[in-house]
């Protein structure tokens, strides 16, 4: 635990000097995006969910019932899932009331995925959700039923040398 | 800083609840000269009655919003809450469910830990440690998103098991990532922990004595650094530990110093504990499925983990609805916190910020 004056001003330069030859560690965001995994998903047959990135959501529009379960799931939690009536006819929603999600009171949780039975809500990567008007975060059903275009290229890749590789 | 009042040859002043550095909570310090007289922490200041809160949710609601008082740690905190709630629920994991959860707090004992080692660097005006352990974070957030989808706030153990099994290929890379962070510790401490200029800021700095650190009720690294070997993971098993074989770093220094170097042991432990898990784990189903409305029958439980802070005790009583009756947390910030004035008083203002953040105290856990 104890070291000399000289050695240990020595070591600790060293140590930093030594970091000026590694490989950049940071990620230049805007232009250079993670290539991030599939969305979470929920199977609820076995209940039990997939490793995924729990972003934005996703809504089979042809799969929902208007059931509801979702946003009683989030009742207590967030509070953001609304049930909205939606144009045209359903067969299998005779009510045609669909979920909206207001993305400036979501936590990103994903217990209305898990609480959905007929499994068409699940999760995208899909991050990038800022918007400058407040109105805009609140995703109607046919926008949640768009997939969001892949944007990531960039992995990280931790070896014994260097803490990202991004390739 | 804000000056309030003075008295005599003493100044009495506020340091926070909105200091850059402090956290959401005020110390109300008076001061002779350069000298701290007395210190009255002053909590409370992001009380947002997690407790209460429970009391109107149910078993599965709660899961996100327990989460919310300490993020940086949000497994740690969740824990001790579904070991409770699942003896309540009357529900077993499977095996392979509990070495995940062990893998996941292990996860977050090395992002906090990071965290705060991080801040402790800037505290000090080395910024280089607060570049590093920020970016080497980023490591361990990457392992645990790809097992719980989100950075911080998991949501990722719920009574019966956890959410979703580990993704193909974790084993790999976690390994690769251990390997690098062994070696990159080892810089850490010729940078930071090994530096003249780091020692004379933090050696004999607030120095609680073993004694002391016992009859105030010191938890966690706190109580470690102080020479008591306590660790809730050895001393009472739960979950899986009791077959895991790993080390209580414990140094009897009791000072700033020596809790710094608890916590960067505590990461090696941690990086054990994840191997050998990672080895053990057998194949099988990671949750008990539930279907309806989780209900826990009437009685009461509680539970006591060791998070990254200390020692984390839950206590729930059920009234058998399904919503729990009343939900006590006892959480490891509140318990340093009893520790802080201890060890302020008689030291130099310049000071504070190493014994501060030394304690590795969270303001928004502690007050719940």
């Amino acid at each position: 635990m104890s070291v000399s004056l000289g050695r240990g001003i020595f070591d600790a330069f060293f140590a930093s000097i030594k970091s000026l030859f590694k490989r950049r560690y940071t990620l230049r965001y805007p232009e250079q995006k993670l290539d991030l995994p599939d969305g979470y998903t929920f199977d609820a047959k076995t209940q039990v969910g997939s490793p995924g990135v729990k972003g934005r959501h996703i809504l089979y529009l042809d799969k929902c019932t208007g059931c509801s379960l979702c946003a009683i799931a989030c009742e207590g939690i967030a509070d953001c899932i609304d049930m909205v009536k939606v144009d045209g006819t359903w067969p299998k929603d005779k009510k045609a009331i669909m979920p909206q999600i207001d993305y400036g009171r979501c936590v990103f949780c994903g217990f209305c995925v898990d609480a959905c039975p007929f499994d068409c809500l699940f999760m995208t990567p899909e991050y990038e959700l800022a918007s400058t008007d407040k109105r805009k975060l609140v995703y109607t059903p046919f926008q949640l039923g768009n997939l969001p275009e892949k944007k990531g290229l960039v992995e990280f890749i931790p070896d014994e040398k260097s803490g990202a590789h991004h390739a | 800083m804000e000056v309030v009042e003075r008295q005599g040859n003493y100044l009495t002043m506020s340091i926070g609840p909105q200091h850059p550095g402090s956290g959401h909570m005020r110390l109300i310090v008076t001061v002779d000269g350069d000298i701290i007289v007395k210190v009255k922490p002053d909590p409370g200041y992001v009380h947002r009655g997690a407790e209460k809160m429970c009391e109107v949710r149910t078993y599965i609601q709660n899961i996100p919003h327990l989460e919310r008082p300490v993020i940086i740690d949000s497994s740690g905190i969740l824990f001790a809450y579904i070991l409770a709630a699942e003896e309540l629920i009357g529900v077993q994991p499977p095996p392979r469910a509990q070495y995940i959860r062990i893998i996941m707090a292990e996860l977050n004992r090395i992002i906090s830990h990071m965290y705060w080692l991080s801040i402790y660097g800037i505290f000090m005006g080395h910024s280089t440690m607060f570049m590093w352990p920020m970016g080497d974070r980023e490591l361990f957030i990457d392992l645990a998103a790809s097992i719980g989808g989100t950075r911080v706030t998991f949501s990722y153990f719920i009574p019966g098991g956890v959410r979703n099994d580990i993704p193909p290929g974790f084993k790999e890379k976690a390994l690769k990532t251990f390997d690098y962070f062994v070696k990159r510790l080892k810089e850490y401490e010729k940078i930071y922990f090994n530096n003249p200029l780091v020692l004379k800021r933090t050696q004999g700095v607030g120095v609680l004595k073993r004694e002391d650190a016992i009859s105030l009720g010191v938890t966690g690294p706190n109580l470690r650094a102080s020479g008591v070997a306590s660790d809730t993971r050895k001393d009472e098993p739960y979950s899986m530990y009791d077959g895991i074989d790993f080390d209580i770093p414990t140094y009897r220094e009791g000072d700033s110093y020596s809790r710094a170097w608890v916590r960067l042991e505590e990461m090696r432990e941690s990086m054990k504990i994840m191997r050998q898990v990672l080895d053990k784990m057998e194949a099988g189903p990671v949750k008990q499925p539930m279907r309806g409305q989780i209900k826990g029958k009437v009685g009461e439980a509680f539970a006591r983990t060791e998070a990254a802070r200390g020692t984390m005790f839950f206590h729930i009583v059920s009234d058998g609805g399904k919503f729990p009756y009343r939900v006590k947390i006892s959480v490891p910030s509140f318990r340093n916190l009893i520790a802080m004035s201890h060890l302020l008083e008689g030291n130099r203002l310049a000071d504070m910020p190493v014994i501060y953040w030394g304690l590795d105290y969270w303001p928004v856990e502690a007050d719940r």
